[in-house]
């Protein structure tokens, strides 16, 4: 919609403009913007066409210098901001918008089609700090961290991965103690997304969760920010395979006092916290994996149409034409567990996991497959950094292992499809 | 002062359109459609009106099928106050005519009674360019088409108009109220913000029957047979560039 103003504006020559029909929309887009279980409102279709038109706008264009300078794009962030997408989950009174975790995956379905590095941090910025505040934090913590994290002025993280504790996040060993008037936090967290803006300067706020108690799931969740004594920038981990303009940091606590205020939800309380935003960030990862092989399918399709061997259009070959078929129906089928997810996913609620887990299961290995059939197709087109697709098999596999990795989902659905099984590690 | 704009759904400006089996028309059906791009504009600029303050309220207006409330959605989405769906199953592409938008909107101004009405300069379906000042006349109206920049004056009366013309740009003064055409330089539209998405749905819409404005809507203009234009044959390479002048001179005699 909009989208097309701007594209006639940079092209019109004349006063005198004879508009022209440009590209192809091809069937999967003109699908995707209609009513249907990917866009249950008119609100979600809304939602999606300005997302893709900002994407198209100005996500795409800055893809591929920050990701070969592996450096965050804040500018662009902040326009997540003006646009309203930093809230979509927050309450109204916050600045969010108040919408469902569909919209969720719809801005993260569009955003990483156009660039998963970015995509990476809106998640982890949207889903992990800001939803995280405003399902688990007081009323007066809202109003403290959500605007200025609504607006785009604030960079924020979730830190619950360590050096030695990633799928075993419970083994945790980061801890806090209460010393009367604020607790004490030591430890190292790793990994962490938005950790940092670059590899120098800490993100605007974190949430971190810390051992408090000698039971296993004794955990609370905290409130960092670069304010805080004794919290610091461990490093800025860099040379990652793809995600690359998305700032992972190692963060470091060194008696670092935390007001008594910045705790969040209760003392010991926090492992409830985790699961609940834990559920909501594999179904977001899996509409990233979706925007992904979307892109491919899309890149694909048009490639093998255009490039000619042995005199014909290489759609032609049989071999071709299975990669780019089967893409798509794998592309469709992921799509449609992702929403058929969504649709049922309560935002406040737990129990979800069994296809929150099985949709991020099923959905990132689409993606790093049908991205690998897209490079395939593209030859040696494909290897290189201007057709896109390298970067999205590059991208693809952080999602195999973030938020979840693989086995930790088969791990967690076997509790639900094995009954009977004795409680797991 | 109040503004009214209209909106036109459109195929999308991306769509690579298809002339329909039977040359009745090109295929509608399962194509993406949105805001005639200069409609876009027009929202703009009456948008920015308000926030300047030099308006107090902006109506969308649309007419078409069911699905030109979704248009309207979006209008308000992007800041109008309110909307007017007028409903007709009439083609919008050919079989409602300009001049019958121009009577139906003469309408909506008559029970509106805004002081400007803002359109785009044509729709990317018809590409008639005629409904704005075919508006104007009906209502006898002065009009500004092809506007490039629009500043009303600071006691509301006038308003000084940028156009361009294929001779360059011209400057003109108009009373108001009067009938603006929107041109592509005029402004650049925004994106709707969420939080203005979600507000659009609580905006009201109001929807009336183009049959009960008691206007004909008959079409002056039939349309025969739409076709494709014909492929164009692939080019030649020649070897030398005195075949290159021969061809020039004596098959293809444009030297
Ligand atoms: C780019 C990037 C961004 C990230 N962002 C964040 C962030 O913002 N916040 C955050 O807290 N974390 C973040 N992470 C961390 C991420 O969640 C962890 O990397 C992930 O949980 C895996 O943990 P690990 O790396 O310690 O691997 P390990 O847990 O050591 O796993 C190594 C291998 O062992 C397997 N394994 C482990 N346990 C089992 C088991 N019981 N059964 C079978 N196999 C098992 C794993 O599946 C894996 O294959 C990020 C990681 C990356 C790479
Ligand atoms: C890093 C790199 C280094 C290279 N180094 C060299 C070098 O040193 N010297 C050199 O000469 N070349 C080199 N190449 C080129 C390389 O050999 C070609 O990229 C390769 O042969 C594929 O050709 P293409 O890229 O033109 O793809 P295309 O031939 O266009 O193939 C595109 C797709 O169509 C498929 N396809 C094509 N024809 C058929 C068919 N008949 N049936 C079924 N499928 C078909 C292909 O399998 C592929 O999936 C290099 C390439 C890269 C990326």
């Amino acid at each position: 919609m909009l989208v097309a103003t701007r594209a006639l504006a940079r092209r019109a020559p004349a006063s005198s403009l004879r508009v022209a029909h440009l590209s192809t929309a091809s069937a999967l887009e003109a699908e995707s913007e209609r009513f249907s279980i990917y866009n249950p409102t008119e609100e979600h279709v809304a939602l999606r066409q300005m997302v893709r038109s900002f994407a198209e706008q100005e996500v795409d264009p800055q893809r591929a210098e920050y990701n070969e300078k592996e450096q965050f794009n804040r500018a662009l962030f902040a326009r997540c901001g003006e646009l309203g997408l930093l809230g979509v989950t927050a309450d109204e009174s916050c600045g969010g918008s108040g919408m469902d975790a569909v919209a969720a995956c719809v801005v993260h379905e569009e955003l990483s089609a156009a660039d998963p590095a970015f995509a990476l941090s809106y998640l982890a910025h949207s889903m992990l700090y800001v939803n995280n505040v405003n399902l688990n934090a007081s009323e007066d913590q809202k109003r403290r961290w959500l605007p200025g994290a609504c607006d785009g002025s604030k960079v924020c993280a979730m830190a619950m991965s360590e050096p030695g504790a990633g799928t075993d996040v419970l083994g945790m060993r980061t801890a806090a103690v209460d010393a009367g008037d604020h607790y004490v936090l030591n430890g190292s967290k790793m990994w962490i997304t938005n950790g940092c803006v670059d590899s120098e300067t800490l993100g605007d706020g974190a949430l971190v969760y810390a051992r408090t108690g000698p039971g296993r799931a004794d955990v609370s969740l905290f409130h960092v920010g670069p304010e805080n004594p004794g919290f610091s920038l461990g490093q800025r981990i860099t040379g990652k395979l793809g995600m690359r303009a998305s700032p992972t940091a190692e963060l470091v606590f060194e008696d670092c006092v935390v007001p008594k205020e910045d705790l969040v939800s209760e003392w010991n309380g926090a492992a409830l916290c985790m699961m609940r935003n834990l559920e909501l960030e594999r179904v977001v990862l899996a509409a990233m994996a979706v925007g992904i092989a979307k892109r491919c399918v899309d890149r694909m399709g048009k490639y093998a149409a255009e490039r000619v061997a042995f005199g014909r259009p290489i759609a032609e070959f049989g071999q071709m034409q299975r990669h780019v078929a089967e893409g798509y129906a794998k592309l469709m089928a992921a799509r449609a567990y992702l929403y058929a997810t969504a649709v049922d996913l309560d935002l406040t609620s737990t129990g979800n996991r069994l296809d929150t887990d099985g949709v991020k299961l099923f959905a990132t290995t689409v993606a790093k497959e049908v991205a690998d059939a897209a490079i395939q197709v593209h030859g040696g087109y494909g290897y290189v950094a201007e057709y896109q697709v390298e970067q999205l098999w590059r991208d693809a596999k952080l999602l195999e292992i973030g938020g979840g990795t693989l086995e930790s989902h088969h791990k967690n659905m076997i509790r639900d499809l094995a009954e009977g099984l004795p409680p797991g590690v | 002062m109040r503004v009214l704009v209209g909106v036109k759904r459109v195929i999308d400006y991306a769509v690579r359109v298809r002339v329909a089996g039977d040359k009745s028309g090109v295929e509608l059906a399962n194509v993406k459609m949105s805001m005639n791009p200069f409609c876009e504009i027009a929202c703009e600029e009456a948008i920015q009106l308000k926030e300047k303050k030099v308006a107090s309220e902006v109506v969308a207006v649309s007419i078409g099928p069911k699905q030109a409330q979704e248009t309207l959605r979006s209008a308000l989405a992007m800041g109008c106050d309110r909307a007017i769906h007028v409903a007709t199953d009439l083609r919008l592409d050919q079989e409602l005519n300009p001049l019958a938008v121009a009577r139906l909107l003469a309408k909506v101004v008559a029970d509106e009674q805004p002081d400007l009405v803002i359109v785009g300069k044509q729709s990317i379906d018809g590409d008639n360019g005629t409904t704005g000042p075919m508006l104007a006349e009906l209502l006898g109206w002065s009009q500004a088409t092809f506007a490039a920049k629009f500043d009303v004056a600071g006691d509301g009366a006038t308003a000084e108009v940028e156009r361009e013309t294929d001779t360059g740009t011209e400057v003109v003064k108009v009373k108001l109220p009067t009938v603006l055409t929107a041109d592509l330089r005029l402004n650049t539209p925004r994106y709707p913000k969420l939080p203005n998405i979600m507000k659009a749905k609580k905006k009201p819409l109001e929807s009336k029957d183009a049959a009960d404005y008691g206007v004909d809507l008959a079409p002056s203009i039939v349309v025969e047979a739409v076709a494709s234009p014909e492929a164009r044959a692939a080019g030649i390479t020649v070897d030398s560039v005195d075949t290159l002048v021969d061809k020039l001179k004596n098959e293809a005699a444009v030297i």
